[in-house]
């Protein structure tokens, strides 16, 4: 029996009239994206990062910097005496060239 | 497969076409969606057209804004826009603590010779379906209404609904066993009376 009453819902079924569907058509065109602007997208945490750091090249030579520090500080070659320096047994630091009480303070010392 | 001047191509080809700025594309899926929303919200919202209108043209507008966002392959278009429009249609049936109509409001068919003719039947059936539906609560009518009037499948008015299919096959029994409770006493008067 309800067959005939669904069959009638679909034969009955509301339709859009001209205004109504000349005003949804407006409103799809007026929210359509323009042809050819690129339609902002989702951007992840490392799409933003890329650019930020100097792009590929940017990026390659930090990577570049940063496994050489990590290997100075891993294996330290020997001429930077830092095996001495730790143990003591280095030279001093005015051996070293460096003078740890500079002109300029040595004047403000004395007046 | 729709007819339309692109009927040749999917909802989602033509919504993919709509994000790249085509706006032949515009036209065809707003002929195209544009009838069958407004009937599901119609049914909803309990045969008020004019609030029928004002839910199409948003969920249309809901569909635009997501058209560059959407990805291919992940739901159909017409799935999308029947979760948005029965979401909106609640929405507002909520806010305005619409009540089901009386029964007895409901329009009678007359009596005397028109009611024989078989145009005015339909639209009584198709009223008095309606009338029904109205009473039904909101989750039973939406399964029923896009069972068997949209003709959509249980998979598909599972996703739409976002339960299981078998939640939606219960949804629907009760439905239909509501609405032949409520309508076998109207069978006379709608012209069904010595047939089955």
């Amino acid at each position: 029996m309800l067959d005939a009453f669904f069959d009638a819902a679909r034969a009955e079924a509301p339709l859009p009239d001209g205004d109504f569907m000349a005003r949804l058509t407006a409103d799809a065109l007026a929210e359509m994206p323009v042809a050819g602007v690129r339609v902002r997208g989702r951007t992840g945490l490392w799409e933003q990062l890329v650019p930020a750091l100097g792009g590929w090249a940017g990026l390659s030579g930090l990577v570049a910097a940063c496994a050489v520090g990590l290997w100075v500080g891993v294996n330290p070659p020997a001429s930077l005496g830092l095996d001495d320096w730790w143990n003591g047994t280095g030279a001093e630091l005015g051996e070293l060239g460096v003078d740890p009480l500079s002109g300029f303070e040595l004047a403000l010392m004395e007046g | 497969m729709p007819y339309d001047a692109m009927s040749d191509q999917t909802d989602e080809d033509l919504l993919a076409a709509y994000a790249r700025g085509d706006a032949s594309a515009a036209r065809a899926l707003t002929q195209r969606l544009a009838p069958r929303v407004l009937a599901h919200a119609y049914r909803m919202l309990r045969g008020d057209r004019a609030e029928a209108e004002d839910v199409t043209q948003e969920a249309l507008l809901r569909l635009w804004r997501a058209a560059p966002d959407w990805r291919p392959g992940e739901a159909k278009v017409t799935t999308w826009l029947y979760r948005v429009t029965a979401n909106l249609c609640i929405d507002r049936m909520r806010k305005g603590r619409r009540q089901g109509p009386d029964l007895d409001a409901v329009p009678e068919v007359a009596d005397d010779a028109p009611s024989a003719v078989e145009t005015m039947q339909q639209a009584a059936r198709a009223e008095a379906l309606q009338a029904a539906l109205d009473t039904l609560p909101e989750r039973q009518r939406q399964a029923v209404v896009l069972r068997h009037i949209e003709g959509l499948s249980n998979p598909e008015i599972a996703r739409i609904m976002d339960i299981g299919a078998r939640a939606v096959e219960s949804l629907t029994a009760r439905g239909k066993r509501a609405l032949e409770a409520i309508l076998s006493g109207r069978r006379a008067e709608l012209g069904y009376e010595g047939d089955d």
